[in-house]
């Protein structure tokens, strides 16, 4: 079962990158890009979503999928237009589809009439005329993706519906308006795992057609090659308004693995010639009943007979039945001539090829079902050209990232053991060493670039979370997003999604008036939400901003009074009262919504974002908006840091937090009634903390030559850490004291010196509030 | 109730030693000797001294690098209320784990490997505080009392409020 549970799992990956993807092709649609990638691109989607559900037996979210999939086939091929309902409509189909993988992600069950509406509006869009039944039918395609061997899951019924309704759908025309296509499939044509079959049925669904195969390359028994592709076709189609890119589309997918010669009929007289030099099976369709599909199942199962020499061996890599769809379907005829063929008996062939080629022919076969999914990911073909990607485990990642961290370590460790003498007499070895250092460093970059994602992963869930705080709150939000390319190390991103959540949620909830208070302020009707991401430094900012009515000062301090979270005769400044949003158990909300206002969501961004060594800093503008910023660190495991002393042993800072550094001697102290120190920074005073006497260290230097160490914490506060010596500026690893140890008070962690030692990286954020708790107590 | 949990720790691992016996690390502080079960112990190396850490217990000796990984050292001297150790390049730190975590402690000499008797453990008599905490139990050999020492009751506390 285990097998089972992994493929289910890789499924879930990919549904959840597939689900980002519908978002972002429904942002692009909804913008106004309409054209036929987009679309295809949403269709596979959806169709790769439920080719895994129903390999998977979730048959809710099949039914749902299949429907869904069929409106969105009539929206590519024109039949239903592309209104703004119909997208909007397509949106709220994708939440629903988000909620089936979900529910079938945890194992929950939704109510069985869920998204019974949206399909009832699928169906009815998709012409009231069309006779298919979706429930409890057999999907198409199962895609090969998700199954363990080759197995062609081709399930009859259901691949027909929307092609069997082409036949009816449109009128017919006269062979005026029809194309010839010469399609000859080069020999590895099934090696990249495509099927002529797939094809023809998509060219079925543009218009009346009928094929005719060449045989004329079919090798003698002898030298027959199970795997390898022999028949060519020619189809003539009759579609008067179809366009030739319409037709090359088809073939996308195979482009590069065969010859396609497009032309208007009459202009290209080639199908004539074909049935004098080739033994050809003519498979036209004689009647509406009979559409000319059936033939071509009967050609195609004729391919499909290698299947049999296959499932003979040993290995069970394809059951026959399988492998030839519908059988019962190839009209007698068809199958007659293939008989006559002189080189085509099959069963022949399977004798003959039956002991030894088989083997190795299945092999191949493998790895091209395996090339599947891959190629399904990238159909969209030319925008993710190229990008080709494994799933590796994080844990796999990290321990590299480790013995990288370790490898810096020592390699820093070795070079500081080169004296003077040393590199006087071994040049060699010191240009060695010199390499090596370039060689670390440029693996510890690459290293770090494997972790780190485009915060997209984050971003893309946004949308929807803003759409349904929309609904439920009758105010008109728009959602923009800047700068979701940006780079973060993935366990920052991790953690960013449900401090995000709750940001938009507030500032859905509190920021953004509904549009009636909106057009009396002289605002447009509809709000506007912009998320953003950007690289400042080793920081990446985060931040939320809304254009809504800011944060209601006078209610904001009157509730942190009410609830004790400031003292009476406290009065605090503008920033202070809009910081105390992201105080435990605060919440301004006068009713408490189902959305926030249960005063835990701003207090959880605070800890989270504390968590992973960021800050959260908010500014209001009563009536104009509100905007939250995340100040991240870009990595979690490497950190820039001045490594300085404080009585006698190392310790590191964050060079993140450091505004700048001076000589004590120079500083500009200043005593305050606590018998504390204060130091004056162009015109700003500054709480000062002496890092030996906080953390009862003995004095090893006199005061006057001791450094100050200017550092910034949340909200711009500054902090002032005395030092005894500033040592330098170096890139650490950071490791754990929490591992093996406990929390230390003032302490973030520890890190590895080039030495060996340990120095420990000092909290500055925590320093700081600790402090202010003595000053208090 | 110690020396129960500890006789389960034990049933699956060093069968070769048998079933009723138990195999320890001896080590001394001063003239007095302690041991711990052998399987808890990763690695024994020479003291070459920890980094400090602030606002912890003075038997907190600091932190230690073992390769890439930090490691806390219990000064057990100090953990037994007689004054930190003043320790040489002769001291020695004992790895061990302790439930998921490794840390080290400080001690004068590791002087054996002892193979006793279960049924020879005796329990920590009544009364003596420090010590009922941090023993699990007392077995004799050589004439000798060695201690037995609850590792886990030895690391907790380490924090200056603890």
């Amino acid at each position: 079962m285990s097998d089972l549970d992994d493929f289910k799992a890789t499924y879930f990956d990919e549904c959840s990158e597939l689900l980002t993807e519908l978002e972002e092709q429904f942002a692009a649609i909804e913008a106004g890009e309409r054209d036929a990638d987009r679309l295809n691109a949403v269709f596979r989607a959806i169709h790769s979503i439920k080719g895994g559900a129903g390999a998977f037996g979730f048959s809710a979210m099949v039914g749902f999928a299949h429907a869904y999939e069929t409106l969105l086939d009539y929206v590519r091929d024109g039949r239903v237009e592309l209104t703004d309902e119909v997208v909007s409509l397509c949106i709220r189909a994708n939440d629903i589809v988000a909620d089936h993988v979900n529910a079938a992600q945890s194992g929950d069950d939704l109510p069985a009439d869920y998204g019974a509406d949206e399909k009832a509006r699928f169906d009815a869009l998709a012409r009231g005329d069309s006779a298919e039944d979706e429930e409890g039918e057999p999907i198409e395609d199962f895609d090969i993706e998700f199954t363990p061997v080759m197995v062609n899951l081709d399930a009859p019924a259901s691949g027909e519906a929307p092609v069997a309704d082409a036949f009816e759908a449109p009128p017919m025309q006269a062979e005026t308006g029809s194309w010839e296509i010469r399609f000859t499939p080069h020999r590895a044509l099934y090696a990249r795992a495509n099927d002529p079959l797939l094809l023809f049925r998509e060219l079925a669904a543009l218009g009346r057609m009928q094929v005719v195969a060449r045989l004329g390359e079919v090798p003698p028994l002898s030298d027959f090659e199970p795997f390898a592709v022999y028949c060519s076709w020619e189809i003539t189609l009759s579609a008067p308004e179809l366009s030739e890119a319409a037709i090359r589309e088809v073939f996308e997918f195979v482009d590069g693995d065969c010859d396609i010669v497009i032309a208007q009929a009459g202009s290209a007289p080639f199908a004539g010639a074909s049935f004098e030099d080739s033994p050809a099976v003519e498979a036209a369709a004689a009647a509406q009943d009979e559409p000319d599909l059936s033939s071509l199942l009967a050609l195609t199962e004729d391919e499909m007979n290698g299947g049999p020499l296959v499932a003979d061996l040993p290995e069970p890599v394809a059951p026959p039945e399988d492998f030839a769809p519908e059988p019962e379907a190839a009209p007698a005829g068809a199958q007659d001539a293939f008989e006559e063929a002189p080189a085509l008996s099959f069963t022949a062939l399977a004798e003959a090829i039956q002991p030894a080629p088989a083997p190795q022919a299945a092999k191949p076969a493998m790895p091209a079902a395996k090339a599947l999914p891959a190629a399904g990911e990238g159909d969209e073909g030319h925008r993710s050209v190229g990008v080709q990607s494994i799933r590796v485990d994080l844990d796999k990642v990290d321990r590299v990232v480790n013995m990288v961290g370790e490898l810096v370590i020592t390699q820093s460790m070795l070079t500081q053991q080169m004296d003077e003498t040393l590199r006087a007499r071994y040049t060699e070895l010191v240009r060695g060493l010199e390499v090596l250092a370039q060689t670390t460093r440029g693996l510890q970059d690459s290293v770090m670039a494997i972790r780190a994602q485009p915060v997209k992963s984050v971003f893309s869930r946004m949308p929807r979370l803003v759409r349904e705080l929309a609904s439920k709150t009758g105010k008109k939000i728009k959602l923009e997003t800047i700068g979701e390319n940006t780079e973060i190390d993935k366990t920052v991103i991790e953690q960013l999604s449900d401090p995000l959540t709750h940001m938009i949620r507030n500032s859905a909830d509190h920021g953004i008036e509904d549009p009636a208070r909106r057009l009396a302020a002289g605002k447009g009707e509809t709000g506007t939400i912009r998320l953003s991401a950007e690289q400042a430094g080793g920081n990446i900012l985060i931040i939320v901003e809304d254009d809504g009515a800011g944060i209601n000062r006078e209610r904001v301090l009157k509730l942190a009074r009410d609830k004790g979270i400031v003292a009476p005769e406290i009065t605090p400044t503008d920033e202070q009262i809009d910081q105390l949003i992201f105080a435990p158990g605060f919440s301004t909300a006068e009713a408490v919504s189902d959305i926030s206002g249960r005063g835990v969501g701003m207090d959880v961004v605070l800890s989270n974002i504390k968590k992973i060594g960021g800050s959260v800093h908010v500014r209001s503008w009563t009536g104009k908006g509100t905007r939250m910023t995340l100040r991240l660190p870009l990595t979690l495991a490497v950190l820039d840091v001045m490594l300085v002393k404080v009585g006698g042993g190392p310790y590191v800072v964050p060079l993140s937090s450091i505004v700048e550094t001076m000589q004590c001697s120079r500083a500009n102290f200043e005593r305050v009634p606590s018998g504390g120190r204060v130091l004056q920074v162009r015109g700003e005073y500054v709480q000062v903390i002496d890092l030996g006497q906080r953390f009862g260290l003995p004095n090893a230097v006199a005061a006057e030559e001791q450094f100050v160490v200017l550092c910034e914490t949340e909200g711009s506060q500054k902090v002032a850490l005395v030092v005894d010596d500033i040592i330098g500026q170096q890139q650490v690893v950071i490791k754990s004291l929490e591992e093996n140890f406990e929390r230390v008070d003032g302490i973030a962690g520890g890190t590895i010196l080039g030495d060996g030692n340990v120095a420990l990286i000092v909290d500055v954020q925590g320093l700081r509030s600790t402090h202010i708790h003595q000053n208090a107590a | 109730m110690e020396a129960l949990s500890l006789r389960d720790d034990m049933s699956d691992k060093s069968a070769a030693a048998g079933q009723n016996s138990l195999q320890l690390i001896a080590f001394s502080i001063g003239e007095q000797t302690y041991g711990v079960e052998i399987t808890t112990v990763r690695e024994i190396r020479a003291w070459n001294g920890a980094t400090p850490l602030p606002n912890t217990r003075e038997f907190v000796r600091g932190v230690i690098n073992l390769r890439g990984t930090i490691v806390p050292i219990f000064d057990l001297r100090a953990r037994f209320g007689d004054g930190q150790t003043a320790p040489t390049k002769n001291h020695v730190v004992v790895v061990m784990s302790v439930g998921d975590k490794w840390v080290g402690i400080l001690v004068d000499a590791v002087s054996d490997i002892l193979t006793v008797n279960r049924d020879d453990i005796h329990n920590v008599p009544e009364g003596n505080a420090i010590d009922t905490e941090l023993l699990n139990g007392i077995v004799t050999h050589d004439n000798r009392m060695v201690g037995l020492i609850d590792l886990h009751a030895v690391v907790t506390g380490a924090k200056m409020d603890g």
